[in-house]
């Protein structure tokens, strides 16, 4: 359902009955510059819009909490009282670090004022900033721990100049070890560092290095994206009119699996296709809040072009209501539905579509998905699906791309690069789309 | 009254079309403005290809030397695919003008058209056309026509359709210089079906030549339709078809002038059109005898033989997957009704694996084929694949029976025949002198026997070879076009079936036959011809998981390899909580259920990559 403008906000979300949501993330839309390989919605504040974008999403919190309070009851869950408890929060963007301590401090007592940050039993939630090294400054990165900001993603990227000049990053390579040691300092405890790989003219040398200096950082949580070059963005159509010659896809593979080898050896392990660490999938420096989002847990959304999505109660086979808040901060500065965004993307729930995202995002992950589970889900959704995602996982194991451990389905080493082409094949097994 | 019966011939362009225009205007059956108009050809295409897809007959009356003359034209198709419909038109005349344009010269149609006619015994008036162009060179010309034909130069007539310069002098010659039909040589009623044409409204209407039969007193009576009239055919006979054995009651029976007009009936030497409550072109064959079924003529005239198709080809329709069915069906209809007004094309339902429900038509020739195909098209709307033509081989068996094969499909296992026959065609080409090198070296690539060279006046050269018919349904007139700067002209014209290492060439994909990419040739060619197909294959069908051999192999020896590659790499970086709906969006765009796949073991082949691979068309 696509929203005309004036249109629908995210109170249609809430007619569901929906079940208690595990994560909350918020959006920053304001950046220093504009990367050019950047699709995120962000731009350049050049009119001092960030105070009122604070309140605004003040008031979408609590409108948010309220909802949910209202939509958890509706679907027969116990009536919270008070603030509503999560898992975890992320804060992302844009450049989250951007913002000024001030507002952040007013940001960091709306989201405690509505929800609650300690629950479950007294486990404090995971609460991750994204920071950009040039912005995180020590006193911003004391005020977040303040605010319960317990691990921090840095938006490194690259540890050679010449290529944070290709990505139109404006840090420096010596400027991300300082902030890592900030934020320790600072007394955050969990940092994790975003690289990106097959930048045009990096060699599989150059990766390598750039993943000998963040192992020497001792992190425990580490992101290695390749670039990727999307639609819509001004160096896409730099690629197009062959301003540059994109690297390699020889390079590509052999930079993914230095990755890998590199991070294993250092006790990382690959727990979804671009992250890594120290005691996988199931310790305690995988990110809590992202794995909410690949195991189709239900999270609230805050800020312009924030998705959400939430579980929703009855039906036959586990399905939810996604949504996207509309990707503009005037028009989520003009329209306010009672504190609700406007929203441009709704997709009501459906369990054929649910269990192909459970496929899309499942195997993306070490742990796989649950094939009796997804047999059984995909035969609800429409009858016949199960024999066919049967046979389909059958001939892909038979091409060693997938595993077999216990009862689910996991990408195998040779796996884990055509990703993509194993969920398309899983995901064509399960009704019509 | 004084009968003529007569043919244009000429090689395409020469100015056929505007001389029978000009002949009719000459006699008064046309005004000015009609004559716009090429009256001869009925159909667009034909006006835009500049040649005739059917014969037809037009019927004037003209006075000369004080004698009146009933002059019927009867027009004949321009290539040499219906080969088989232009001698029946001949058959039906006494005499040919031949049109040999001034600035061109003789060239190959005119040398195919001119044996034809003098193989029917026909007289010929040589007439050198376009005299007014400042580029006319007629003595020239004149010579060409005896050197190579035989004829002499000083009998050619210089005209001009254009200005008129010539033509009553042309009229003369008709007159002068043709003879008078054959007196009856039986008194039962015998006349040629030459043509047939199906009208929308009146059903097929056949075109005749009478030859035996009562005499028409009437004569020369167009227009006027009297009770009681007698002759050999007139409305409300009883016709009978005596190689069919089919009976029909006459119903309408006229001349063209050039518009048709009623006529109380016809005798031997008279052509005519002829309706008769005929449903179908397939009720009548072209070259059959009419008799009166009241008193039938004991033979039929000698001569009849069904057309032979040399080229075939699949059409399917050129639509999506989800729509098929329908398709065909619209597919059918379209070919159902176009074989209405061309009952020389044959069909037949096939299917095929990879490309689902087609029907394998059968052509005359090259150019018969392309011209269904366009007005498929162009008439009808539909949008077809036409996979490569193929031609028919005969296989000897080793039990002494012979089976015809068009498709590669029907070819049998080897080891079991005898041998492979395959058509073989007579060629004429005309080239300049400066390109015969290369025109020889052409045909000796394609396997051709060298026959005969004659110089043709200074600057060209006419060379004859026998050489497969599979040899040049593929490029061989584009190649000749291209290397002669568009100044070479060929003809050709199956002449034989012969014995040659023919080898069905194999398709492997992923080490499995694919039936529907075979194909028959040389041993010589199987290499080429396979990684030709292999390289089209290859870039068709996306890059697997694994890596897919392309083969081509004949009876199970691999003659030609390519390989796709396997992708390695097909993963997005980044799967966050805002790219879950757009990304599985895309994956499902992407994903192979969307698209008709045909599977091959375990490759998946997009349906259009069949198409594409098969397509004739680049
Ligand atoms: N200058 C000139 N052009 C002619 C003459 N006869 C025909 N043409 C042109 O030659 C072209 C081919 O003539 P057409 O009658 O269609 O040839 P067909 O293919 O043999 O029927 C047309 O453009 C005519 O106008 C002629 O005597 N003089
Ligand atoms: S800093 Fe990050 S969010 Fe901002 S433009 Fe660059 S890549 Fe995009």
């Amino acid at each position: 359902m696509r929203a005309e403008p004036g249109g629908v906000s995210a109170r249609a979300v809430f007619a569901h009955p929906i079940t208690p949501p595990e994560a909350l993330y918020i959006h920053t839309p304001f950046c220093a510059h504009k990367c050019h390989y950047c699709d995120f919605y962000s731009f350049v504040d050049t009119r001092d819009q960030q105070p009122a974008f604070v309140e605004r999403l003040a008031r979408e919190l609590r409108a948010l909490a309220e909802h949910t309070r209202a939509g958890v009851s509706l679907g027969g869950g116990p009536r919270a009282g008070g603030r509503v408890p999560l898992g975890s929060v992320f804060v992302g963007g844009g450049t989250p670090s951007l913002l000024a301590p001030r507002l952040w401090e007013r940001l960091l007592v709306a989201i405690h004022e509505h929800f609650d940050l300690t629950a479950p039993g007294g486990v404090p939630a995971e609460f991750t900033v994204e920071c950009n090294p040039e912005s995180a400054t020590p006193e911003l990165l004391r005020l977040l721990r303040g605010g319960g900001v317990n691990r921090v993603s840095m938006g490194a990227q690259s540890f050679h100049a010449a290529h944070l000049r290709t990505l139109e990053r404006i840090h420096t390579p010596g400027r991300v070890g300082r902030a890592v040691a900030d934020a320790r300092a600072a007394g955050i405890e969990r940092v994790s560092i975003d690289l990106i790989y097959a930048v045009p003219g990096q060699s599989p040398q150059d990766w390598r290095a750039d993943l000998e200096r963040a192992l020497s950082l001792s992190l425990d949580h580490l992101s290695c994206y390749n670039l990727t070059y999307e639609p819509n963005t001004a160096m896409t159509v730099r690629l197009a009119r062959g301003e540059f010659v994109p690297a390699p896809e020889d390079d590509e593979l052999a930079m993914f699996d230095l990755a890998e080898e590199l991070l294993t050896a250092a006790g990382l392990t690959r727990y979804e296709v671009s992250n890594y660490a120290r005691g996988g999938i199931h310790g305690p420096h995988a990110c809590r809040h992202n794995l909410a989002y690949w195991r189709q847990g239900g999270w609230l959304a805050a800020g312009p072009s924030a998705s959400g999505h939430l579980r929703v109660r009855g039906g036959a086979a586990p399905s939810g209501v996604r949504w996207k808040n509309a990707p503009r901060l005037d028009t989520y500065l003009s329209r306010d539905d009672g504190g609700l965004a406007p929203v441009c993307d709704l997709e009501p729930p459906d369990p054929a579509r649910a269990l192909r995202e459970r496929l899309m995002t499942g195997l993306r992950l070490s742990e796989g998905v649950d094939a009796l589970a997804a047999a059984a889900d995909a035969e609800a959704a429409a009858p016949g699906s199960a024999a066919r995602l049967r046979h389909c996982a059958q001939e892909l194991v038979s091409d060693g791309l997938l595993g077999v451990h216990g009862q689910r389905w996991a990408l195998t080493r040779r796996g884990w690069p055509l990703a993509d082409f194993v969920a398309r094949r899983m995901m064509s097994r399960v009704g019509e789309p | 009254m004084q009968i003529r019966n007569f043919s244009i011939i000429a090689h395409i362009d020469h100015g056929k079309s505007t001389l029978a225009d000009r002949l009719l205007q000459a006699t008064n059956a046309v005004s000015e403005r009609e004559m716009r108009a090429q009256l001869l050809d009925s159909m667009d295409i034909e006006r835009e290809r500049g040649i005739t897809i059917k014969a037809s007959a037009v019927t004037v009356l003209h006075r000369h030397r004080g004698s009146d003359f009933m002059l019927n034209f009867i027009d004949t198709p321009g290539h040499v695919d219906f080969n088989y419909e232009v001698s029946r038109a001949l058959k039906a005349c006494e005499g040919a003008i031949l049109v040999v344009d001034a600035t061109q010269g003789v060239q190959a149609q005119t040398v195919v058209n001119a044996y034809l006619a003098i193989n029917e015994n026909l007289e010929l008036i040589p007439v050198i056309n376009k005299v007014d162009l400042p580029s006319a060179r007629p003595e020239e010309v004149a010579m060409e026509v005896e050197q190579v034909l035989g004829l002499k130069a000083e009998d050619c007539l210089l005209v001009s359709a254009k200005t008129g310069r010539g033509v009553p002098e042309l009229l003369e010659a008709i007159c002068d210089r043709l003879p008078a039909p054959r007196l009856a040589v039986v008194p039962q009623t015998r006349a040629l079906i030459f043509d047939a044409q199906y009208d929308d409204y009146r059903g097929v209407v056949t075109y005749c030549r009478v030859f035996d039969g009562a005499a028409n007193p009437q004569i020369g009576e167009l227009g006027r339709v009297a009770s009681g009239a007698t002759g050999s055919l007139k409305v409300g006979d009883k016709i009978r078809m005596i190689g069919t054995g089919r009976t029909f009651q006459v119903t309408d029976i006229g001349k063209m002038n050039p518009k048709p007009v009623r006529v109380p009936a016809v005798g031997p030497g008279e052509t005519c059109y002829l309706v008769a409550a005929i449903r179908s072109l397939a009720d009548v064959r072209i070259g059959d005898t009419v008799t009166l079924d009241i008193d039938p003529a004991a033979e039929a005239l000698p001569g009849y033989k069904p057309p032979v198709q040399m080229v075939f080809c699949d059409f399917y329709p050129a639509t999506s997957a989800e729509s098929k069915g329908a398709d065909f069906e619209k597919l059918r209809e379209a070919i159902e009704k176009l074989s209405l007004n061309d009952s020389s094309f044959t069909f037949i339902p096939v299917h095929s694996e990879a490309l689902g429900f087609g029907l394998r038509c059968g052509f005359l020739g090259l150019l018969h084929m392309e011209i269904i195909q366009e007005r498929l098209e162009r008439e009808f709307q539909t949008e077809v694949v036409q996979t490569a033509p193929t031609v028919t081989y005969k296989v000897k068996l080793h039990d002494g029976t012979s089976i015809d094969v068009n498709n590669p499909a029907e070819m049998p296992r080897g080891g079991t025949y005898e041998q492979v026959l395959e058509p073989i065609c007579k060629v004429e080409v005309i080239c300049p002198n400066e390109s015969i090198g290369e025109v020889m070296k052409l045909c000796s690539e394609r396997r051709a026997e060298f026959k005969t060279q004659q110089v043709i006046g200074e600057t060209r050269q006419m060379v004859s070879f026998e050489i497969p018919l599979a040899e040049i349904i593929y490029d061989f007139y584009d190649k000749l076009k291209a290397m002669t700067s568009g100044y070479g002209t060929m003809d050709y014209e199956v002449v034989d079936f012969r014995p040659n290492d023919l080898v069905k060439v194999d398709i492997l994909i992923n080490g499995e036959p694919v039936e529907a990419l075979s194909l028959i040739c040389h041993r010589q060619n199987a290499e080429f011809r396979g990684r030709l197909l292999l390289r089209k294959l290859q870039k068709q069908i996306d890059r697997h998981q694994f890596e897919i051999p392309l083969q081509a192999a004949i009876g199970g020896k691999i003659v030609a390899r390519e390989t796709i590659k396997a992708f390695r790499k097909d993963v997005t970086a980044k799967c966050y909580g805002g790219d879950v709906s757009r990304k599985r969006k895309l994956l499902e765009k992407q994903k192979e259920g969307k698209k008709k796949m045909k599977a091959i073991g375990r490759v998946e082949i997009p349906q259009e990559a069949f198409m594409a691979v098969l397509d004739q068309g680049e």
